[in-house]
């Protein structure tokens, strides 16, 4: 599975299914801090992903 | 990270068969995208009528950053307008002159005030102050966003008075202001912490409405994406100084952790707030003698920075 880091930068991970919520508290990341889409799509976190699936987690800017 | 078997699953919105994009874990509820963006602004209704905060025939100055936040207040308030009476928007932008930064979130400021046809004044340091913010604060970094809070604010009711408003609108959302409670709380700064700036019945000041306050960060973030209205613009470069983001990222966790952690920290500011009304706990009013603008001291908080800068 592709993910998508905040930083642009890309990490694989060898899944076969897994929650969006797992996935970012792997990662280190607090759900309420971020924003997730699934192929292009915004999805909620308890979402279960598959490996062929890409991520992409959006920070959400503070301020404004 | 171990292995599961079990197949990718979409889960569905709570009110009808659509995919969800949001869940909801405060109300256990999944909301699609019709239904999040109606659950939002039915959100932003309630505060708004609970508190009173608009009523017909006001003149409404947006404090218009260019930023997320403030972006859906005016995405919201422009769909909510037919609510109301004869009430008019009005976008002021504050620019402190911060590099790096303010130069964008004014250009989306301006495109939007365009986009919906709305009058658009910006305001800088530089007219007000005579400096730039990047100027002012010059080995002051440490303090930088409780200075730019009161030179702002002073900034913003200069602006909604030129334009004769009779509201001052700001995008601030729950994060916001469960943050300010607990920092208030953590200087044992209680006038500050019961004081509500949308009821005050002062001549001297504009009601300032926050109607997005019942919304968290993530909700206004999902609302603007999701409808395309989101542009990823820079973080103040001044955040990473302040008491601000210790409090936002331990509350941010508690929140995960305990969901409706900030609701109840707001709930428990309204008792307080119940339970003192009535009772003087600020000193009463009177002109600042350099400036002759309304102060609780002899001298106002923006003369007393002013001062600051000229030692």
């Amino acid at each position: 599975m592709k993910v998508v880091l905040p930083d642009k930068n890309i990490k694989t991970i060898d899944f076969t299914s897994v929650s969006i919520e797992q996935i970012l508290l792997d990662l280190g990341i607090n759900p309420l801090e971020v924003i997730v889409s699934r192929n292009g799509t915004l999805v909620s976190e308890d979402m279960i992903v598959g490996n062929d699936d890409e991520i992409q987690i959006i920070r959400i800017a503070h301020g404004g | 990270m171990k292995s599961e078997s079990v197949r990718p699953t979409v889960p569905k919105c709570t009110f009808c068969e659509n995919p969800a994009i949001v869940y909801r874990k405060e109300v256990n509820h999944h909301l699609c995208k019709t239904h999040f963006i109606a659950d939002v602004e039915l959100r932003v209704i309630s505060n708004i009528e609970k508190k009173t905060l608009i009523s017909d025939g006001d003149r409404i100055a947006i404090a218009l950053s260019g930023g997320k936040d403030s972006t859906a207040l005016l995405l919201l308030l422009y769909r909510l307008l037919p609510c109301w009476n004869d009430v008019h928007l009005i976008a002021i932008t504050i620019d402190e002159g911060i590099a790096g930064y303010r130069v964008e979130t004014i250009r989306s400021a301006q495109r939007l005030a365009h986009q919906f046809d709305i009058e658009h004044r910006i305001i800088s340091f530089d007219d007000i102050y005579g400096n730039t913010l990047d100027s002012l604060l010059r080995g002051k970094e440490s303090q930088a966003c409780s200075i730019c809070g009161i030179l702002r604010k002073k900034a913003l009711d200069k602006g909604a008075r030129d334009v004769g408003a009779t509201k001052l609108a700001t995008g601030h959302n729950l994060d916001d202001e469960a943050q300010s409670a607990l920092m208030n709380v953590l200087r044992d700064d209680l006038p500050r912490l019961v004081r509500n700036s949308s009821t005050m019945k002062s001549p001297y000041f504009i009601p300032r409405i926050k109607p997005l306050s019942d919304l968290s960060e993530k909700d206004i973030a999902t609302y603007l994406l999701i409808q395309d209205a989101w542009t990823d613009l820079p973080e103040c470069p001044y955040t990473h100084n302040a008491l601000r983001r210790e409090v936002r990222s331990m509350l941010s966790d508690l929140e995960y952790r305990y969901p409706g952690t900030m609701l109840r920290i707001m709930d428990s500011k309204r008792k307080i707030e119940h339970y003192l009304s009535g009772i003087e706990i600020t000193e009463p009013l009177r002109h600042c003698k350099e400036c002759g603008d309304p102060s609780s001291g002899e001298v106002c908080q923006v003369c007393l920075i002013k001062r600051s800068f000229s030692h």
